[in-house]
């Protein structure tokens, strides 16, 4: 049955199921059982519902709470840890590097880890320089960890139910600023592979990658364009960056010969760049000129919302790039 | 504690194996054997052999960098570790991580430890694990002195207190990190630190098999029992460098000489004669082990380097 859940209720439902299914699915972390129940709220309920051994309050111990997942991980259960805050993963990074991305190669196949990292990340709240970031390059170049950050209610739900039994360690970004949004969340069981991007909106003129949040925002500035300018963008939502779909790219790419990639992270050694580099290699001579990377200043995200506004992409800037891009 | 001839003697087998397992590697390191860095144990045999033999099948544990003896005391085939430390594809990870990385599922050995102190948080989600599953089995977290310094031990002890985990703390200090003396490193005994967090402590003569076995083997039982975390420290030397061929200028000959009158192994040999065992029975011992470290490096020396394969690239 179709029925609407805002992106954050996804995640709970998706949390729900797999708990439910399983008790070897727990989740671990700051307040996300009986305080806050999620510094989003995310988690709401869910103690409530399974108790303290599926639903665990942790000191603050970013380390050993990543710690508590890949433990567990390695006898066999599931964990889904929750870092607070995206920015706090830099606590952990040992854990992250040399442990979790490596067990399953280092051991020969001997151990994997089933697990989850969920990181509510982004901008635009006002949190300044240590709550804001968008990390996701940062990780892309760990082999041994899959990098997911779903932008639709429908793609949290389905993306986290295959990352919670996917069998290797997931990044999972949460952008905050999407928790409320709403769309449409089927009852019945599903999942979404990884690798498999989205078409989120079709068209001619222009191939468009935007991630996470950057998607809806793409979404807007497409509706902008074409009552000005009567382009038409084709909006890619990779959903997943390791593994990262680059057929669908190319496909969009042989119709628009010409790509732009929109993310919230800074700019330089950004997602952008590697995107950009595998169009490069594979599909250059599709290409009517060089890819285009649109990103955050290679700045920190400052808390006042004029500056803020000034080192991340927007609906503007992304409109007046692409009009500059195409000499419109 | 009664302890059995039989099981005496097991004591001697197995610290003799370390031994010349560790003389065998500085053997193969010195003919070119071995590639990369290797972190050896010879005189903290007793320490290994008498705390690693309170461990049951179904317990788990967290070697260290310097692992290579409680590994065995836990069971594994030292064939296999010999040829993983020679980067051979018969090794216990197909050679892919050596002396520093390895893990042997087979025996509950959930991966040794490269960066000190990260087994800390993982013993948390171990013993995490035990108790969530209702399993039966203690999580061993070893570490040496110098570890003890990483701001992650002081964290994993709040939770095992916290969350009461059954957590078996071994520590064994060998005086130095590296080149530094203990004592350049911090002020309070790493047995002390742990009693800040209630949990339940011990120290021993880590060069004494018998004393550590006992000594350890009680506070495993506590821990089993209670489910409750407990550390035991165990004071004894490292004979070599802190690497296979450090030449370890940084510490006084007389400090080396005196640790060397203290030999775990000679000392136990000379025991077990003054106690009435056989010589014959103590030479039997020496006999079985020479022919299984001769096995060892043959197997080692004659197994494939390992090809790339491609669950290697994910």
């Amino acid at each position: 049955m179709e029925r609407e859940l805002t992106y954050g209720g996804a995640i709970k439902e998706a949390l729900r199921e797999e708990m439910a299914k399983d008790k070897n699915v727990f989740l671990v972390g700051e307040d996300v059982g009986q305080g806050y129940r999620g510094c989003f709220a995310v988690s709401t309920g869910l103690y409530e519902e399974f108790g303290p051994t599926q639903v665990i309050d942790t000191p603050i111990s970013e380390n050993t709470i990543l710690g508590c997942g890949i433990g567990t991980a390695l006898l066999g259960m599931k964990p889904v840890v929750e870092m607070m805050f995206e920015d706090f993963i830099s606590v952990t990074f040992d854990g992250i590097l040399n442990q979790a991305a490596k067990v399953r190669m280092m051991s020969a196949n001997q151990y994997n880890l089933n697990l989850v990292i969920r990181l509510p990340g982004g901008s635009k709240t006002g949190t300044g320089p240590q709550h804001s970031q968008c990390l996701e390059s940062v990780f892309m170049s760990i082999p041994g960890i899959k990098i997911v950050c779903p932008a639709t209610p429908y793609d949290a739900k389905g993306l986290l139910k295959e990352a919670i039994n996917h069998g290797d360690p997931v990044l999972f970004f949460e952008h905050k600023k999407l928790y409320s949004t709403k769309g449409i969340v089927p009852e019945e069981e599903y999942k979404i592979p990884f690798g498999k991007a989205r078409i989120a909106r079709e068209g001619k003129d222009l191939t468009v990658i935007a991630i996470s949040y950057m998607n809806n925002l793409a979404l807007e500035a497409a509706d902008e364009l074409k009552a000005k300018h009567n382009i038409e963008l084709e909006i890619i939502d990779p959903r997943t960056l390791v593994p990262f779909d680059l057929e669908t790219v190319g496909r969009s790419l042989k119709k628009t010969n010409k790509a732009v990639i929109i993310e919230e992270g800074v700019k330089r050694d950004g997602v952008g760049a590697e995107i950009s580099s595998l169009i490069m290699e594979n599909y250059f001579d599709y290409l009517d000129f060089p890819v285009k990377r649109i990103a955050s200043k290679n700045s920190f995200i400052p808390m006042s919302p004029n500056l803020e506004k000034a080192v991340i992409p927007n609906k503007e800037s992304i409109i007046r790039e692409i009009e500059e891009l195409l000499i419109l | 504690m009664k302890i059995e001839e039989s099981m005496k003697l097991e004591f001697l087998k197995k610290m003799l194996i370390v031994r010349q397992f560790e003389y065998k590697i500085v053997e193969f390191a010195r003919s070119g054997k071995i590639y990369g860095s290797v972190h050896l144990c010879v005189g903290e045999e007793a320490s290994a052999i008498g705390s690693g033999s309170v461990l049951r099948k179904e317990d788990y544990l967290l070697p260290t960098h310097r692992g290579h003896g409680q590994a065995i005391a836990k069971g594994t085939d030292i064939n296999k570790l010999l040829a993983e430390i020679a980067a051979k594809e018969t090794g216990l990870c197909k050679g892919r991580v050596g002396s520093m990385h390895f893990f042997d599922k087979e025996n509950n050995i959930v991966g040794s430890q490269g960066v000190l102190g990260a087994q800390f948080p993982i013993a948390i989600g171990l013993g995490l694990a035990i108790n969530l599953k209702k399993e039966d089995g203690i999580a061993a977290c070893y570490f040496g002195d110098g570890t003890s310094n990483q701001g992650l031990f002081y964290e994993g002890m709040n939770f095992a207190d916290l969350w009461n985990l059954p957590i078996l703390y071994v520590c064994t200090n060998n005086l130095y990190g590296m080149g530094t003396h203990y004592t350049k490193t911090s002020k309070v005994d790493i047995f002390e630190k742990a009693k800040l967090f209630k949990i339940k402590t011990d120290t021993a003569d880590g060069n004494d098999v018998e004393e550590v076995y006992e000594k350890t083997f009680n506070l495993a039982e506590y821990v089993r029992k209670n489910r409750k975390p407990a550390l035991i420290e165990l004071y004894t030397y490292r004979w070599l460098g802190h690497s296979a061929l450090d030449s370890r200028p940084y510490r006084p000959k007389e400090e080396i000489e005196e640790w060397l009158k203290k030999d775990p192994i000679k000392r136990y040999e000379e025991k077990l004669l003054n106690e009435g065992i056989l010589e014959n029975k103590i030479q039997g011992v020496k006999d079985l082990v020479d022919k299984l470290i001769t096995q060892a490096a043959k197997f080692a020396d004659e197994s494939p380097f390992p090809e790339f394969t491609n669950d290697m690239e994910i």
